[in-house]
């Protein structure tokens, strides 16, 4: 399965990406609060990184929807939503333990990475190569050699988090 | 292997779909009163409001059992006989099992008040329910909710977005799902929303009403004429067919973390069962849909002889209600939590406070909208982890934010 990866070190923070999804999910606009991706900034830490949905194996949005309106494309592998059958009860933005679900104020719904129906908008206007879409084999690669990253400041007194 | 499941709910649906992951020959049966397709009691205030439609409760597909490769009965347990492995149906059908699934839920308390027993007092716990209700709650009728828990106020909501004049009679808003100081907020939406809110009142009688409707007579001597009366007053779990089974029956079934019961081939989860939580208790009834999922889904596996990692249930609770998202996570009530931190109100979220006991993350409730559900949801893994309390309100959004982050760089994306 592919999956839009996230290299951090290579974010410049442009934000780019949540207007390409704004636009997509939109259709008229670039409101970056229409977007399904979301790079969050921390200035004192020196500290970008894209956030969107890791469709992961086990999604536990799709498996607590009460209303049965989260199911995968079987194509894309897309953890999706069906505006039609969601009740709006927010369960899953609950459930996601990444933040990675939102409300679609005006349709009273939840929203979420599609994947673009797998040619995701997102990485077609990523400026800088953080954002990728690859198969998930070669990710595993490369997690290997993200080692040695540095996390500072983690709040909770401000000491430091190493994850080496 | 012949299993069994009895019910057809979240639990009994979860555990069918995980035993069926492992074990795609073994003969899997459901049984259950409730006729037709499955369908989700969460969503019925959602139905009663129009916020989706009547066929939107179903929450299966028609081909469902064949695809799955599940046997569905229709029917409702009489009595266990254990020793011999094999339940007795209603009906008279006697079914033997290897392994067992006791998922039959929980069914609406009716109080012990004096005339109670009419047609035009309601629940809100089944399709049947919202049946009979529907065409009781017709332009003009006159409303009266007893309880104002979760359930209560849920209808208290939908009948009120109706467009009918509601009056809520109750104790403690909420008391299973917000904090005291929340419950006071709560109570303000409810009446903002020009619902009248007598709380705390109690129900003494109810009697013919001297137009046609019904009178509640409340103990405090004042009385509420209805036409319709809504009633949210809690569960009980369904465990009288176990009477004689030597099956260990209290509050509910208590249940151990492969949701097995006193006997290792009968198992039991959701609302029925009283299973393990995060916090390190042994039995707790949570009546709530994502633990019924999470705990079908473990004795799903386990009777295929799958161990899946299970440190115990966390209680999550969201929905809309009077304007607002109201949610909660976890411990917040004042005996069992020693700190609470409001978050500051520019972040956005509403009211939203984090509890902690021992220092030690435990609890979070919100009264907001959809960032701050989002922001329970970062915070509900820290709480099962047992994280450390951070005492500075201007630092937990960012700590809580960060630890998102730093478990995709520890764990890698989940594949």
């Amino acid at each position: 399965m592919k999956m839009v990866t996230v290299t951090p070190e290579k974010c410049v923070g442009c934000h780019d990406c949540e207007m390409a999804c704004a636009f997509a999910q939109s259709g008229d606009s670039c409101d970056r609060r229409w977007s399904n991706i979301h790079v969050s900034v921390s200035t004192p830490d020196r500290f970008v990184m894209p956030v969107t949905c890791f469709h992961c194996a086990r999604a536990w949005c799709m498996e607590v929807c009460p209303a049965r309106a989260i199911s995968r494309n079987e194509e894309t592998g897309a953890v999706v939503i069906d505006p039609l059958r969601c009740a709006g009860c927010k369960m899953c933005i609950l459930a996601c333990p990444y933040g990675n679900i939102r409300f679609d104020a005006q349709k009273l719904v939840s929203r979420k990475c599609d994947l673009c129906g797998g040619d995701p908008e997102c990485v077609k206007h990523c400026i800088s190569g953080a954002l990728n879409y690859e198969e998930i084999d070669k990710l595993a690669e490369r997690k290997q050699n993200m080692f040695g990253y540095k996390l500072v400041r983690m709040g909770n007194g401000g000491e430091e988090t190493s994850h080496e | 292997m012949k299993v069994v499941i009895l019910g057809s709910s979240a639990a009994a649906l979860s555990a069918a779909e995980e035993f069926r992951r492992h074990d795609e020959q073994s003969d899997v049966t459901l049984i259950s009163p409730e006729e037709g397709l499955p369908y989700s009691k969460v969503l019925l205030p959602y139905v009663l409001r129009g916020k989706i439609p009547y066929q939107g409760l179903t929450i299966r597909e028609s081909d469902y059992f064949t695809r799955l490769n599940l046997r569905y009965v229709q029917g409702e347990a009489a009595r266990l006989e254990e020793a011999e492995h094999r339940l007795i149906l209603k009906d008279g059908t006697v079914c033997s099992y290897d392994k067992l699934l006791i998922a039959t839920g929980a069914r609406a308390s009716t109080p012990n008040i004096p005339g109670i027993q009419d047609s035009r007092v309601c629940y809100m716990r089944t399709k049947e329910d919202l049946d009979h209700m529907m065409p009781l709650l017709h332009p003009g009728a006159r409303v009266a909710v007893i309880g104002s828990g979760f359930v209560a106020l849920q209808a208290a909501w939908a009948a009120r977005f109706r467009g009918l004049p509601v009056t809520v009679l109750g104790h403690r808003i909420m008391p299973s799902a917000m904090d005291e100081a929340g419950a006071e907020v709560v109570a303000q939406a409810i009446r903002d929303s020009g619902v009248e809110l007598l709380a705390p009142v109690h129900t003494k009688s109810i009697e013919p009403g001297p137009d046609g409707g019904l009178r509640i007579c409340l103990e405090e001597g004042l009385w509420v004429d209805a036409d319709v009366i809504l009633v949210g007053a809690g569960v009980k779990p369904n465990t009288e067919f176990l009477a004689g089974s030597g099956i260990l029956v209290e509050k509910g079934i208590p249940v151990n973390g492969k949701m097995q019961t006193s006997h290792p081939d009968v198992y039991a989860a959701g609302d029925v069962a009283a299973g393990p939580t995060v916090f390190g208790e042994e039995h707790v009834l949570h009546s709530l849909w994502p633990t019924a999922v999470e705990m079908g889904r473990v004795a799903g596996g386990q009777m295929a002889g799958v161990d899946l990692p299970y440190d115990g249930s966390l209680n999550m609770n969201v929905t809309q209600m009077f304007h607002v998202t109201v949610a909660s996570v976890g411990k917040f009530r004042q005996q069992d939590v020693d700190e609470c931190v409001v978050l500051p109100e520019e972040l956005g979220y509403g009211r939203l406070c984090v509890f902690g006991k021992d220092g030690v993350l435990c609890g979070a409730t919100l009264i907001g909208g959809s960032e701050g559900v989002s922001f329970l949801g970062k915070l509900r893994p820290l709480i099962a982890r047992h994280q450390p309390m951070t005492r500075h309100p201007q630092e937990l959004g960012d700590y809580v934010n960060k630890q998102v982050f730093a478990r995709n760089w520890e764990e890698g994306q989940p594949g």
